[in-house]
């Protein structure tokens, strides 16, 4: 086997992570907030389906993008309105949302089942630079929105830890009672946050769905991508920037399976093999998320608890 | 809140009244079909007709109801196996997994172990070691939550793949133990006849039925009249008041989890005794453990609650799969789309239940210089 193959695994494993990241980042900043959002693997399917079927019917990769986004944007929405206005339960709340966004997506998906991808997003031509070894297929090899990605990750470190904003953010999360004291409205800023994360996580789907994937398939679209990029935000310590390398990380257990298998190399049957990204995932999880851990990691203290001005 | 001079305030109430909590789950049913009316017309469905062909078949003819028991006996094991661990707030919501995994241990146990014993014995042999293999899937997840703190939640969902892919390996990837070597279609190996139970005259209901139900009321026994299930409620209530009273947290966590696991084995190990008598992939098809969760979402974590909205919402799956013979078929995930929003209008509803809601108009503040005097 040549080293060239592996070049190409890590490459793909770059662009895979485009999808965590983006993922991941939305999962951060609702997180940020005091909100958690285990919906994210409905989001992503639904976000997914949209594209397909939004792409069949138009055949416009922005148009198709563009409505992914605004249904992630609903799902967070209704998952706003159930945690910070009803104060439901957010990891019911969040269950639920995957329950839905599994079923609707299966539903509408239906009619198109096993139906090859109807626009494919491209990576960009670059000429000659592409051709460069390694630097070549790992930075030159990419579409617009993974290079848009990566700007998204700058920007939301930059907007976490130097605006005001991120500020009010980051204390949103940790101490929301100085918030309300302060005169800032807590669902205010909670109910922005999840919506703005729920446009990237619908982001995320589109993108998987109209650049990796090759079909709409109910049973095995993102394959539980979502949940790996919950896992993902623990790893990155709530950190977009750190999100990059962990996305890659993971990237890479989900490709290595499919470069061993072209390649042939039959260490362990395939099954077994799949088991590796979930797997690698708890094992970085068991490291990760003791309490002791989370604090010194930086965890929203008030993480996935509802806020009660007079019970405080 | 305040919309203009309008104030919203919601006050909790101390017991919520009769008519509300049926009220609650019943208004939620409604806005879901309304839902999934939407949808239906989208895709160019007539949703009356479709909704009275659902429940018609579902839950009316004789067939209907017995296949809808059928499927509710598996769904009530998730359900129960969601509801003992949520309602102590431990989120296992790898059921689907673990599931498999009851599957994968009954059909261990009724390929090796059921050869001569009697069927009683076989039987029980097979649902035992289901209920135990389920249970250890959720082993390293406890320990970790109960040792670590590790959030259960992302652990435990993330082995339903890891045990997804096992089923597949061994039915698809693998000639082994499992694998009925007969045929070179994959499939899996025909547990012993002694280890299955027969279904009742021509349906397909079988006598686990019994077992779910007496389980369910077992289990709602048992945490009411039991130190351990007193420990439990202590602990879902405040886990603090536990650790003060002497209670052994990590137990606790530890055990629940387990007993969580081993009753969505069960499901899988009934599925073995009982319709498939094998590994069969088709179990993976039908979304039984994530359909648990909210089976024990709406039935607010009580076993015997569990056991009702499990028939109503198997009847709801039934009805969903006879809508496929038709020439404009409707799919079938309208069930699980129905499921979902009707576990989102009753999270929503939880709060009319739990709070009275005050609409007052606010007075126009007026300052007079005696106030200040």
């Amino acid at each position: 086997m040549n080293s060239n193959v592996w070049v190409l695994t890590f490459a793909d494993a770059i662009s895979i992570a485009t999808t965590l990241i983006l993922a991941s980042i939305g999962a951060i900043i609702t997180e940020r907030s005091g909100v958690i959002n285990l919906g994210i693997e409905g989001m992503l399917l639904m976000g997914a389906v949209t594209a397909f079927l939004v792409g069949d019917s138009t055949h416009s990769i922005w148009l198709a993008l563009f409505l992914s986004i605004l249904v992630g944007m609903a799902m967070a929405t209704v998952h706003a309105v159930l945690t910070i206005t009803l104060r439901s339960n957010q990891i019911v709340s969040g269950l639920a949302l995957v329950i839905f966004g599994t079923g609707l997506s299966q539903f509408l998906g239906k009619s198109v089942e096993g139906k090859p991808r109807p626009v494919q997003i491209r990576p960009l031509n670059f000429g000659s630079l592409s051709d460069i070894p390694f630097f070549g297929p790992v930075v030159f090899g990419h579409d617009l929105i993974t290079y848009f990605t990566w700007i998204v990750a700058l920007f939301a470190s930059w907007y976490l830890f130097r605006t005001r904003s991120g500020l009010i953010l980051r204390a949103t999360g940790d101490a929301p009672a100085t918030v309300d004291a302060q005169g800032v409205s807590v669902a205010a800023v909670r109910y922005f946050h999840t919506i703005a994360g729920g446009a990237l996580v619908g982001l995320a789907g589109g993108w998987f769905m109209l650049a990796r994937g090759t079909a709409w398939s109910q049973a095995a679209t993102t394959n539980g991508i979502g949940w790996i990029a919950l896992a993902l935000v623990v790893f990155a310590a709530w950190r977009p920037l750190r999100a990059i390398i962990g996305a890659v990380l993971f990237g890479f257990t989900l490709q290595v399976p499919f470069t061993l298998q072209a390649q042939q190399i039959r260490i362990f049957p395939p099954e077994i093999l799949q088991m590796l990204p979930y797997l690698a995932t708890i094992a970085v999880l068991v490291v990760l998320s003791t309490p002791r851990a989370r604090r010194l990691l930086g965890a929203p203290t008030m993480l996935g608890q509802p806020f009660v001005r007079d019970e405080r | 809140m305040n919309i203009g001079r309008t104030r919203i305030e919601l006050e909790p109430r101390l017991t919520s009244p009769r008519w509300l909590v049926l009220a609650v789950p019943f208004a939620s049913v409604l806005l879901a079909l309304v839902v999934g009316g939407v949808f239906l017309l989208l895709t160019g469905h007539a949703p009356i007709r479709t909704y009275s062909k659902l429940f018609s078949n579902g839950y009316s003819t004789f067939y209907g109801m017995t296949d809808t028991l059928g499927l509710a006996t598996p769904l009530i094991c998730t359900g129960l196996a969601a509801a003992y661990a949520f309602r102590m707030n431990l989120f296992n919501i790898g059921e689907e997994g673990q599931m498999y995994l009851g599957m994968i241990g009954g059909a261990w146990a009724g390929i090796a172990l059921a050869e001569h014993l009697p069927k009683a014995i076989a039987v029980s042999v097979v649902l035992a070691f289901g209920a135990l293999a389920g249970g250890l899937w959720v082993l390293v997840p406890a320990v970790l939550r109960a040792k670590l703190g590790t959030s259960e939640i992302v652990s435990t969902l993330l082995l339903n793949y890891v045990a997804l892919n096992l089923v597949n390996y061994f039915i698809f990837g693998s000639r082994g133990f499992f694998r009925d070597s007969s045929t070179s279609f994959p499939q899996g190996r025909l547990v012993w006849s002694s280890a299955r139970l027969g279904n009742f005259g021509t349906t397909n209901t079988y006598p686990t039925l019994i077992i779910a139900i007496l389980l369910a009321i077992a289990l709602w026994w048992f945490i009411r009249n039991s130190n351990y299930g007193y420990e439990t409620s202590v602990f879902a209530d405040s886990p603090s008041t536990a650790r003060y009273a002497g209670m052994n947290a990590t137990r606790l966590t530890v055990t629940v989890l387990l007993g969580s696991g081993a009753l969505a084995g069960l499901a899988g190990a009934m599925y073995v005794v009982g319709p498939a008598g094998k590994i069969d992939p088709g179990l993976l098809q039908i979304g039984l453990g994530y359909a648990g969760i909210v089976v024990a979402s709406l039935a607010r974590y009580n076993f015997v609650a569990v056991v009702i909205t499990a028939i109503l919402f198997a009847g709801l799956r039934v009805g969903g799969a006879s809508l496929q013979i038709s020439t404009n078929p409707v799919p079938i995930s309208i069930a699980v789309v129905l499921q979902g929003s009707v576990l989102l209008f009753a999270l929503g509803g939880e709060i009319f239940r739990r709070n009275r809601i005050r609409i007052h108009r606010i007075k126009p503040l007026v300052i007079s210089p005696e106030a200040g005097a």
